[in-house]
């Protein structure tokens, strides 16, 4: 019906959200101006992303290949971006050590970008040559029959160690108790809730939500990387101080100021 | 070399963040033009993921790799249901559709049930009382269970009340606060790549 259509330019009940986003790019401008002027940013150590080069390392030892899994995600998925800013590091390491990798892919874009990440790296190592075509590998979309090959694979080949990077869903415990039984090193990574409960039980290593997303600019240490991570905290810091804020008001009979933490 | 690619990223990225704020109809059909073209993009990304599953699979028969026949069955199955598909469709009552309700889903469907033995497998190994947190784990998880069975009420009436109060306190509150971590975290990392900060999906990583 053309009287129903909306003519509106901006809708304010996202106004809240939209300053939020402004706020963040301002932390995000400000620290890399610090991190440009030379300042430099304290990042807890990371146990997980510090025992990657530990499990290429032993897996290159062994003479076993490494699986590493970019999730259930698809494009649209952060999670699985910030899997492939993992993966570019990975590649560049087995690359200088020369072991074998694996990468059973749900999503074929993710398959694409994968390999071109993953071949990338070679040649930034000058090992271009060494690259394995067909490495990295469609799988299926479809979530059973992917748990079906990844663990069939898993049990045959007997990887050194598993790293699981990006969104999973029920498959987790799947992927992580098979890896478990398998003996190999098991690092993740994932952005649901939901899931990290299992890869905390069946892996050695987890990257609990934000730190996955940390990871890329924990592993590359550029100065820039480092300073999204700052403004990060700033954001944090600035959420927490307004739910204090709305909480106390709340309390103090002001209710009608939790409308600015909603989202229409 | 990589300005092409980074400048469309912030285009497209820049345009999307807009278009989330704009409710005006014809902005609603523009995002809704653009999701399309990322369904289509999807349909060729399918044809690279079939090449690539044919020519691993092919390999892995080519050089009887271990699980070799397993791989005989997957290209089998790939070229029986596209047969299908273009032979007599894919409705709910073509052979296709018979085939994917009748083998696929029944096969999807025992995968998942065999969940309940990973849980038990994962819980076991969880709910060893090694140290001061996993005991914690040990004590709220029988807590939990017993409160969440009928018999719990009359073992002790507070049972699940207490249940309840695990649940939507410390449960939830550290849920939010990783959900909280989780947003910023994809804010962040979506800005850096329309920033063009972040570019190792452009293969680059430095």
């Amino acid at each position: 019906m053309p009287s129903e259509l909306d003519t509106r330019l901006f809708d304010p009940g996202r106004i809240n959200l939209l300053i939020g986003i402004l706020l963040f790019l301002a932390f995000l401008i400000i620290n890399m101006l610090r991190a440009r002027a030379g300042h430099s940013f304290f990042i807890r150590p990371l146990a997980g992303l510090q025992a990657l080069d530990e499990a290429i390392g032993r897996a290159t030892e062994m003479g076993r290949p490494i699986l590493y899994m970019p999730g259930l995600g698809d494009m649209s998925e952060v999670g699985t971006l910030a899997s492939i800013t993992i993966m570019t590091r990975v590649a560049r390491k087995v690359a200088e050590l020369g072991c074998d990798l694996e990468v059973p892919c749900y999503d074929p874009m993710v398959m694409a970008i994968m390999d071109g990440v993953a071949r990338q790296a070679y040649r930034e190592v000058g090992r271009e040559h060494d690259y394995k075509v067909g490495s990295i590998y469609y799988v299926s979309a479809q979530q059973f029959a992917y748990v079906a090959a990844v663990t069939g694979m898993m049990l045959r080949d007997r990887p050194a160690a598993n790293i699981y990077m990006g969104s999973f869903y029920a498959e987790s415990l799947f992927l992580a108790e098979t890896g478990n039984l398998t003996g190999a090193i098991q690092i993740a990574g994932c952005d649901k809730v939901t899931q990290l409960p299992f890869f905390v039980c069946a892996c050695d290593y987890t990257l609990l939500g934000e730190e996955l997303f940390a990871a890329g600019a924990y592993i590359g240490r550029e100065p820039v990387q480092l300073a999204t991570i700052a403004a990060q905290d700033w954001a944090k810091a600035l959420a927490i101080a307004v739910m204090l804020i709305v909480l106390l008001l709340t309390a103090f009979g002001h209710p009608e100021l939790r409308r600015i933490l909603q989202v229409s | 070399m990589y300005l092409g690619p980074i400048l469309l990223t912030f285009v497209v990225g820049a345009t999307l963040i807009a278009l989330y704020f704009i409710p005006h109809h014809q902005a609603q059909e523009i995002n809704s033009e653009l999701l399309l073209w990322a369904t289509i993009v999807y349909a060729f990304a399918l044809i690279l993921g079939s090449v690539s599953l044919w020519s691993v699979h092919a390999q892995r028969i080519r050089q009887r790799i271990s699980g070799w026949p397993f791989s005989l069955v997957t290209l089998f199955a790939l070229l029986g249901t596209t047969f299908m598909g273009v032979a007599w469709g894919i409705g709910e009552e073509s052979p296709l559709g018979r085939f994917y309700s009748m083998v696929n889903s029944p096969l999807a469907s025992t995968m998942f049930a065999l969940l309940a033995f990973f849980i038990a497998s994962a819980a076991f190994r969880a709910f060893r009382a090694r140290n001061v947190e996993a005991t914690l784990l040990l004590v709220t998880a029988i807590v939990m269970m017993i409160g969440r069975v009928s018999v719990g009420e009359f073992i002790w009436r507070g049972f699940p009340g207490l249940t309840e109060w695990l649940l939507d306190v410390p449960n939830l509150a550290a849920k939010r606060a990783i959900a909280i971590g989780v947003g910023l975290g994809a804010v962040s990392t979506a800005l850096k790549i329309i920033l063009g900060i972040e570019r190792g999906y452009l293969g680059r990583t430095r």
